[in-house]
Parts: structure tokens; sequence; C-alpha cells
């Protein structure tokens, strides 16, 4: 199922996330199985797999958060996370870089469950998403509220009052604001009624062609989000099933069952 | 490349002893109350042990105290959800009224120590009662504040006593008694208040600690719930106070002390949170600790603080966790 045309362009030039055969274990559980997944500058990878597939424990190990969850479990004697593989950014070596590291180096997480500063107003929280470009942090306001209009008249408005949908579009604009190279979207549609979701998926298209910028987006349902994604991965049990690129993937008779539910 | 990884396996033994065939071989018999006998066998033991060294006799009876406000932080805190500063609020009160109860109303021991406990758990549940409803540092803050509120009651208005105290409570009739008053009355909460957060409703209090909003949304009064919490957790607590108040024969300021407070807290974090037991093992290495340090004299608190920080720093899930996990599972490196 590997698109060949595919491998073959990534041979000419190292692409700009390249994470190999990924193994996390949460105590004895295997929570992701011999993972490799790319993303290229300026493409949008979609990663898709039902609950417990291990989507999250990607991002999470992609952008360094699983290291402070090890470390917290660790000091509370919980469970034991072993992580292993490579990943590299730009072609060094990230795997052992603590999160705030990473993000600085632009990776950055838009976490699942949004996960916004619900005390302080959208116009703080998308400051304090600035807090590492701060040099550039007009124009990324101003590109943000072009992003997502609605934003702009709940600026004052304390980030946990606002709805749903505007809660997911503040998460990704915070994300936005830190000057991403690489920008990780943990299920952004989560919980969206499908007008919403929209604004969001157009956001995302929007994204890469102004900014240039990789983007990962995982998602449970994978049919608003295949339209727009360059290439995709499937993951099942914590295994990277499938991969493709979208025609690739909507031709297959089981990701078509499983994920679109035709 | 070749990738180890530690894996942990529960024990063969404990898998046995998970089901009704646990009953079915001395070993796994004892594999499972092996340790309980242990610990209960050796905390019986202790005056007997300490016979040759009068002193230190007194400080198993204080460890014990401290022990059973420990449990009721542990409680409070691992099982509730409300973070208690303030055991010496408990202490304090349980002394003060077995003081009144004894003296002013002449009340025998053995009435005035039940009485004082009950009475003065209504009154803490009382006292602490507008902190429930909420969530956050309130009850926290509130804890840390009625300590100070009452012993400087005490002083401006010179009642109960004032800076002097009530002098002249009975002590108790035998050195023995002495002892095993608390450490039988230690043991009988530990064990109840282990069995009760397993019964129906110590999973609602667990409950009230993860989502109090999930709590309320199956029709449960929370702030209910809670004032039940507290009252339990200040049964332990004034109990605890109306024993040391016997003990020292004397109700005074210092039951509303912070060490009361203080070391409760420490010995969890030594012991292990939310194991009930770890506090009383935290606090039978603490209150010992900070005996032998009174020779240090004012170093004292110095070593005591590096002792706690090098815990947090080293061993920071707790004694009991840490022995829990090496008792049940081994560790082995296998492939990955």
């Amino acid at each position: 199922m590997e698109g060949k045309g595919y491998e073959a362009n990534l041979e000419e030039r190292s692409p700009m996330l390249e994470a190999k055969e990924l193994l996390v274990f949460y105590e004895n559980m295997i929570a992701l199985n011999n993972v490799s997944i790319k993303c290229e500058k300026g493409e949008i990878v979609g990663v898709f797999g039902s609950n417990s597939a291990g989507k999250s424990t990607l991002m999470y190990t992609l952008s360094g958060i699983i290291l402070d969850i090890k470390f917290k479990e660790e000091m509370r004697g919980g469970e034991r996370i072993s992580v292993f593989g490579k990943i590299l950014f730009n072609g060094c070596e990230i795997s052992s870089m603590k999160p705030h590291e990473r993000a600085r180096l632009g990776i950055i997480l838009c976490p699942e469950r949004r996960r916004i500063f619900p005390e302080s107003s959208v116009l703080e929280n998308l400051l304090i998403g600035a807090f590492l470009s701060r040099k550039e942090r007009k124009e990324n306001l101003d590109y943000v509220l072009n992003l997502f209009p609605r934003l702009k008249d709940h600026l004052k408005r304390q980030g946990g009052f606002l709805s749903g949908g505007e809660q997911q579009m503040l998460a990704i604009g915070r994300a936005l604001m830190a000057n991403p190279k690489l920008l990780l979207l943990d299920e952004p549609l989560l919980g969206l009624s499908p007008y919403y979701q929209e604004i969001v998926i157009n956001g995302i298209t929007q994204i890469r062609e102004t900014k240039k910028i990789g983007i990962i987006v995982t998602e449970q349902y994978a049919r608003p989000l295949m339209p727009i994604i360059d290439y995709g991965y499937i993951l099942e049990n914590g295994s990277s099933v499938l991969s493709g690129t979208k025609e690739e993937l909507m031709d297959n008779p089981d990701v078509k069952s499983a994920y679109f539910g035709v | 490349m070749e990738q180890l990884r530690k894996e942990r396996v529960d024990r063969s033994l404990k898998v046995r002893t998970e089901g009704l065939y646990a009953i079915s071989s001395i070993e796994e018999i004892l594999y499972l109350i092996g340790p309980r006998l242990l610990f209960v066998a050796g905390i019986l033991l202790l005056p007997l042990i300490f016979e040759a060294a009068p002193y230190w006799k007194r400080v198993v009876n204080v460890m014990c105290a401290y022990a059973l406000v420990a449990i009721s932080f542990d409680f409070l805190s691992n099982f509730v959800g409300l973070v208690c500063l303030g055991g010496a609020l408990f202490t304090g009160v349980g002394g003060y009224f077995t003081a009144i109860y004894n003296r002013y109303f002449s009340f025998p021991i053995y009435l005035s120590i039940p009485l004082a406990t009950l009475s003065g758990a209504l009154f803490c549940t009382l006292v602490l009662l507008p902190a429930l409803p909420l969530r956050g540092v309130y009850f926290a803050i509130i804890t840390l504040m009625y300590p100070l509120l009452f012993s400087r009651i005490i002083e401006a208005l010179n009642v109960l006593g004032g800076t002097n105290g009530i002098t002249g409570i009975e002590s108790f009739p035998d050195p023995y008694i002495e002892h095993y008053a608390i450490i039988l009355p230690m043991l009988f909460f530990l064990f109840a208040t282990r069995r009760f957060v397993n019964e129906d409703i110590g999973l609602v209090f667990r409950g009230v600690k993860d989502n109090d909003q999930a709590v309320r949304a199956s029709g449960i009064n929370v702030t209910l719930i809670k004032v039940y919490a507290v009252f339990i957790a200040s049964l332990m607590g004034c109990f605890s106070g109306a024993y040391i108040a016997h003990m020292y024969m004397w109700a005074g300021l210092s039951l509303f002390a912070l060490d009361f407070s203080v070391i409760p807290i420490a010995s969890t974090v030594i012991g292990g949170g939310g194991t009930l037991i770890g506090p009383v093992i935290g606090s039978f290495i603490l209150v010992p600790l900070s005996e032998i340090l009174r020779a240090a004299g004012t170093l004292r608190i110095v070593i005591y603080c590096v002792v706690l920080t090098l815990f947090i720093i080293l061993k920071s899930e707790g004694l009991m966790i840490y022995l829990q996990r090496k008792y049940h599972q081994f560790e082995r490196w296998v492939k990955v």
C-alpha cells in the first residue's frame, strides 16, 4: 500500500519531521508499536484511528509531552512509561528533548480537548501562546483573527465561557501564535457541529497555504478531513496498518467501511 | 540495535491469591495476611520492646497520636480531595473538650475521652461547614486559620486557663492502659478507614475527589458527603488530641501548635499518600527522628527539612507505595 511516488520523492530531500519506529509502553501495555511517520513542509498529514489506536500517544510522543507524563508518573510511583525510537526534526535527533525545547524548535501541539486557559480572556490566551515569538506577535495576532474572525468579537471574554467551536478556534489560534514550523493538531474536530468543522477545516487549509508549515492532524472519523490531507496513516491498536496518499486510502475498501461509514 | 525495557510483572503468588482459592494453602494465606499481621503485632509489642527505655515509651504514645492525625489527613486529602492543613484544629479542640469535661464537669477519663471525641468532631465539622460547599483552596485556608484563631481567642479572653492552659487533668491509671489506649484505637481507625474507603460510600468519597460535578449529576449531595468525611476525620484528630491532653495531664495552647498540622502532612508524604498505612509508617519515622534531633538544638528543624526534601526528591511516591510494589511485583529486563 506504500505510495511509490511519494517514497521516491522523500529520498531526494530529508523530510522536516521523521519519526522512526516509535515504541511506547504504558507499563506492559503497548500503546505505539513500531510507528513511523513523516511530515514534509507545507504538507498536511492525517492520522486516523479509532479510540485506543494510539493517536494521542503519537501526538504526545512527537511533542515530547510523553516525557513529562513519564516523569510525573515516576515521581508518584504510578505506571512506568517507556519510549523508544527516533524522532528527527530537520535532520536533528530530538527524541530526548523536553517538550519546551521542542516547542522552541517550532513543534507546537494543539492538544486534544483544547486545554485553553479558561480563566484568561481570549486575547490573553493568544498572547500566552505568543510567548516564544514576541517580536512577530502583532502580525501573528492579525493573522489568527483573520483566520477565525469569530474570535474578534470575543477578545475580552473569558476563554472558559466560549462555545466548544470557538474554544477550538482559540486553541488552534494559540498554537499559531507560537510561529510553528510543525503544527500538531490532536482531534481538532472533537465535538464540533458540521458547520464548525467546516470552519476549522477551512482554517487548516488556509494555514497550509499561507504559512507553508507542516501539519499533522489526528481524527477518528476520516471523511471531513480526507479532502485536505496529502498523506494519511491509519493506526489500529498502536500499529500503523496502512498509509498512503489520499487517493490510495480512499480506494481501499477496508478504509472505506471503517473510517468513512460507507 | 537491541533495546531493553524493564518490565514489571505481578508475582505468581499475588495472582494466585486474588481469587477465593487464596485459602487453599498456608503459603498463600501468609502472603495475604503476613504483612498485616507483622504490622499489627509489631505495633502491639512496641511498649514491651521499649520496656527498658521509659522515655521512649512516651514517644511510642506520641507517635501513635500523630499517626492517627496523619491517617485523618490522608483520608481527607487522598480520598475526599479536601486538603486539610489544620490537624492542630482537631487535636486542639479534642484536647480542650476533654479538659473541660474532666476538670469542670468531673467526668472520669473513660467518659471524657469518648465524649470529647464525639462532641469535638461535631464542633469541628460545624466550624468547617462554611468551606465545604466550595472547591479549591478555601478549605485548606480555613483549616489553617482556625487553630490560630482559637488559640488567640483563649489567649486574649483568658478563658479556659488562658496561656497557662488547663492543668490537673486526670491521667491514665496505668502505663499499659496509657499505651494501649492509643495503640488499639489507632489500629481500629486505621483498618476501619481502610475498609470504609472501599465500601459504597467510600467510592462516592473518591468520586467527590475526582469530579464533584459528576457526583452531583448522580443525584448525591456533595456537601453532605463532605460533612460525613470531615466528621470522620475529626473523630480521629479529636481522639488524638483528647488522648494527648490526658497523657500530659494538661491542655494548653500547644495543642493548637503548627506541629500537629505539619508533621502529619510530612508523614503522609514520606509514607505514601492514599495508602492509609503509609502515614502511620511515616509518623513512626518522623516523630522518633524529631526526638533524636532534639540533641541538635536549633539545627533540629534544619536537619528535619533536609530529610524531608531528600525524601521528596528521591522517593516522592512514598515508602508504602514503593514497598507494596516490591512485594507484589518483580521486575525483569525484556527485549523490546
